[in-house]
């Protein structure tokens, strides 16, 4: 009677067999590991000495791919990264500092009046593609960071200048259309491209600059490589022979990731303050501060909203915030709790105008009772961050002990860059931004909440304005005579209220103990030329 | 068999045309604005204008469909807003990546499901089958983000012998041990809800083939409840077990959003999120797009092996 059904097909021994074989490929996977380990090759760079070592391969997990295109506005970890990797400056501030060093120009000076100023380079750089750099690499570099295309965020200042000369291969003569106090900071963040290729720079397909490392390969949204430049200027430098950057867009999974020995790094600013401050309390990793790299955490406010137009009312948030609350429950203690926007390094730090709003309930009720009913406020932030989410929630219950009502108005990235440029939020927003840690003149008349010509606020003042172009231009941003023109330009900041700072936050990045002398830039930019793996 | 097929086309391409209107549209529908993310958060709005006007942005929205379209059908992709480079270069390095994802997770869901089904059918214990049920309902009832997380924080952070995530650095053929390393935890993490529905239904329709007549009748004959499973049951029942596995297939897709962007896993569906996140509309448009064409294929091609599988269907369907 069998053979009246059909005989192809398994008998119990192959099921069996079938069965055994598959549980063992699925679960003797594991124990492939013991002999061909995909986790133990991940961790097979780090060794045990702690002096300074050639070789090994430094994997860092960044949490987006590149713009290309925007790679001047450095909004991406990624951009940044290639900036940091591949890209020099002409001059580099120290962190603790805005008094220019060297870096492809060797030494500089500028005119009695202001408006020259002449840059030695040095002679002995060359870029990837082995062509040797020149005041005409520069040149280029600094009429690219002007172009209008670009959105960098100094433009302003790159378009002050009026004319180059660079005739002289080894020398670049700049001149200022005025006296122009910011200009070091344009070149210590504007990029010097091999002018040949900079068009496959725009398109991702290539990155020539004369920095420590080679731009090696890049598969989009997967990963961007790195290898030595056995060229590089600075002898013996890098130690590193490769750098290899993931793409871990889950927060979630970079932290695995780190925690699994998989990356070796976690780029700054990847990382909720909370996870950073765990993995720095766990044996074989550290988490360190970028002290003179800051971030300003702060509450705009559209002045011509309804409720928001009598200063009164802004001067009542002021009061009614607690700040020390956020910077510990939000940053944990990654920072301090600020009334302006100036980091301690910076030439405009004040500690006594700082108090000026400390946490004043009682202050900010009667400034509400004076200014009489008031609608109640949206306050607009980025959904997707955990740390703007519990700064807002704080906000929100803080103003609502002064009788100040806030509606939430968690929004996406985009949708909330679009709001802030189109000066179009209903209210308050929450967020963060950057460049008070270079010269303070340059968050007056580049970083777009500040802008005194178009802000956010939809606020202008023509004694702002005449401050912050007082303080634009002069010639050196770190004077006693330009602390004077920025202690008055702290005094518009504080009595208008169309910012309201609540904290200069220290990014912080975490890493495996093995990587030994990170360094970064005043904007985050990475520099691995002396890192290494112990 | 040919007819049957032929009839079966028009509407997938009805199908295909409407959903490229819906992605398209509901692309421009959602707020936010690519010239954004190029231009950053200090851009001027004239530097934005202008970025808009570069991208296209700034021409009708139909004109801006056929233009899209018809760059489409000439299968020229276009370029990516934000990433840079060819768009059709990015799908197929994300395809080739979910491929091998999705595929492996097919893959261990068929044998996983196949295994489990017949061993309830076959020694039909209240305890084998209790254990299959729990194992089936948890299976379900776990969303991927948390037996993603838990594999890693397993397999990966504690007792660290599997890679919490990413591709094989030589690529998948360099190392096939590594290969095999870097895929256990995304695929079981996908394969597992499917798993639980093909053993539920495949189960199920074997305990259906058995009760059938001639089965009562071959077990009267002393045929073995092994060999009438394997030998007679299991073809009759593997239709549906098609069916299911079709639909599923589709969820397996959707799944894998979640699951690479767990495993940083370079895939579609990791483009597909940052595509959104960052408004950039064509390489969010062609994903959509290449997600329902992959859908209708699999439906089609799960029709053809059902009418080859089951001669009625393709008759009704003449």
């Amino acid at each position: 009677m069998n053979s009246s059904f059909p005989t192809a097909g398994l008998d119990r021994r192959a099921f069996f067999r079938g069965s055994a074989i598959a549980a063992l490929a699925i679960l003797g996977t594991g124990s492939l590991a013991a002999c061909s380990s995909a986790v133990g090759e991940q961790r097979s760079d780090a060794g045990e000495s702690v002096d300074p070592v050639r070789g090994g391969t430094l994997t860092l997990a960044i949490p987006d791919d590149v713009t290309p295109s925007a790679l001047l506005t450095s909004t991406t970890i990624a951009g940044i990264t290639i900036s940091g990797l591949v890209f020099e400056t002409l001059t580099r501030y120290p962190l603790d500092s805005v008094v220019p060093q060297p870096l492809l120009a060797k030494d500089w000076k500028l005119s009695d009046d202001g408006l020259t100023l002449t840059l030695n380079l040095r002679d002995d750089v060359t870029f990837h593609s082995g062509r040797p750099f020149t005041s005409a690499d520069a040149e280029f570099s600094l009429r690219t960071y002007a172009d209008p295309k670009f959105s960098a965020q100094l433009r302003s200042t790159a378009a002050a200048i009026s004319g180059y000369d660079s005739s002289d291969p080894n020398k670049l003569v700049l001149t200022l259309a005025h006296r122009t106090g910011n200009i070091f900071d344009l070149l210590d963040l504007a990029p010097i491209f091999d002018s040949e290729t900079f068009d496959k720079a725009v398109t991702g397909e290539s990155f020539i600059g004369t920095g420590p490392f080679v731009f090696a390969s890049r598969t989009p949204n997967s990963s961007i490589s790195f290898d030595r430049n056995p060229n590089y200027w600075v002898a013996e430098r890098p130690f590193l022979d490769r750098v290899e950057a993931r793409i871990v867009p889950d927060s979630q999974a970079r932290l695995t990731s780190l925690k699994s020995g998989q990356v070796a790094l976690v780029a700054p600013g990847s990382l909720t303050f909370r996870d950073s401050q765990t993995v720095g309390k766990t044996d074989g990793f550290e988490t360190t501060a970028l002290d003179g790299a800051e971030l300003q955490t702060y509450i705009g406010a559209n002045v011509t909203a309804e409720g928001l137009t009598d200063v009164r009312t802004r001067k009542a948030v002021a009061y009614a915030i607690d700040r020390e609350r956020i910077m510990s429950e939000v940053y944990r203690d990654a920072g301090y709790a600020v009334n302006l926007p100036w980091p301690k390094s910076s030439p405009a730090y004040d500690a006594a105008k700082n108090s000026t709003y400390a946490r004043d309930v009682a202050k900010a009720r009667a400034l509400v009772s004076e200014v009489g009913t008031l609608p109640t406020i949206p306050l607009t932030y980025t959904g997707a961050s955990p740390d703007f989410e519990a700064a807002a929630q704080i906000v929100q219950a803080n103003l609502a002990e002064a009788g100040i009502r806030v509606e939430l108005d968690p929004v996406e990235a985009t949708i909330f860059f679009k709001q802030l440029i189109g000066a179009e939020f209903k209210g308050l927003w929450l967020t963060s931004h950057t460049f008070a840690q270079y010269i303070p003149s340059t968050l007056t008349v580049s970083a777009y909440p500040f802008n005194a010509a178009h802000n956010a606020s939809k606020f202008s003042s023509p004694a702002y304005s005449a401050a912050a172009d007082a303080a634009w231009q002069q010639p050196d941003g770190s004077s006693d005579a330009a602390k004077k023109l920025y202690a008055d330009l702290s005094t518009q900041l504080l009595d208008e209220l169309f910012l309201i700072e609540i904290g200069v936050v220290v990014q912080q990045v975490s890493a495996a103990s093995t990587v030994r002398d990170l360094s970064w830039t005043k904007g985050r930019q990475p520099q691995f030329a002396n890192t290494f793996l112990a | 068999m040919f007819r049957y097929v032929l009839g079966r086309l028009p509407s997938a391409v009805v199908v295909l045309f409407l959903a490229s209107l819906l992605i398209f549209s509901v692309m421009r529908l959602v707020p936010g604005d690519p010239a954004l993310a190029l231009a950053g958060p200090d851009a001027t709005p004239e530097s934005i204008e202008a970025i808009r006007h570069s991208l296209g942005l700034d021409q009708s929205i139909p004109a801006q469909y056929l233009s899209w379209i018809g760059d489409v059908l000439t299968l020229d992709l276009g370029r990516s807003f934000i990433l840079g480079g060819q768009i059709s270069d990015l799908v197929l390095a994300g395809l080739g990546n979910t491929a091998v994802l999705a595929g492996s997770a097919l893959l261990l869901a068929v044998v996983l499901s196949l295994i489990l089904s017949v061993a309830v059918v076959v020694w039909p214990k209240k305890w084998l089958t209790s254990v299959v049920n729990v194992l089936n309902t948890l299976s379900v009832a776990l969303p991927n983000f948390v037996t993603g997380v838990l594999l890693v924080l397993v397999f990966a952070v504690l007792i660290p012998v599997l890679p919490s995530g990413g591709v094989p650095p030589g690529g998948y053929l360099a190392r096939p041990d590594i290969t095999l390393q870097y895929l256990v935890l995304p695929s079981l993490c996908l394969a597992l809800p499917v798993t639980a529905a093909l053993t539920r239904f495949l189960s199920e329709a074997l305990r259906t083939e058995m009760a059938q007549q001639y089965v009562i009748t071959a077990q009267a004959a002393g045929v073995t409840r092994w060999n009438l499973v394997t030998r007679s049951a299991l073809r009759n029942a593997l239709p549906t077990m098609l069916t299911v596995l079709g639909i599923q297939t589709g969820h397996l897709l959707g799944g894998a959003v979640l699951v690479e962007a767990i495993f940083a896993w370079p895939g579609i569906g990791q483009l597909i999120q940052q595509g959104i996140g960052r408004r950039d509309y064509p390489v969010v448009q062609v994903l959509l797009l290449l997600s329902v064409t992959i859908f209708v294929l699999i439906q089609l091609l799960t029709d053809i092996v059902h009418a080859y599988l089951d001669p009625r269907i393709r008759i009704g369907g003449r």
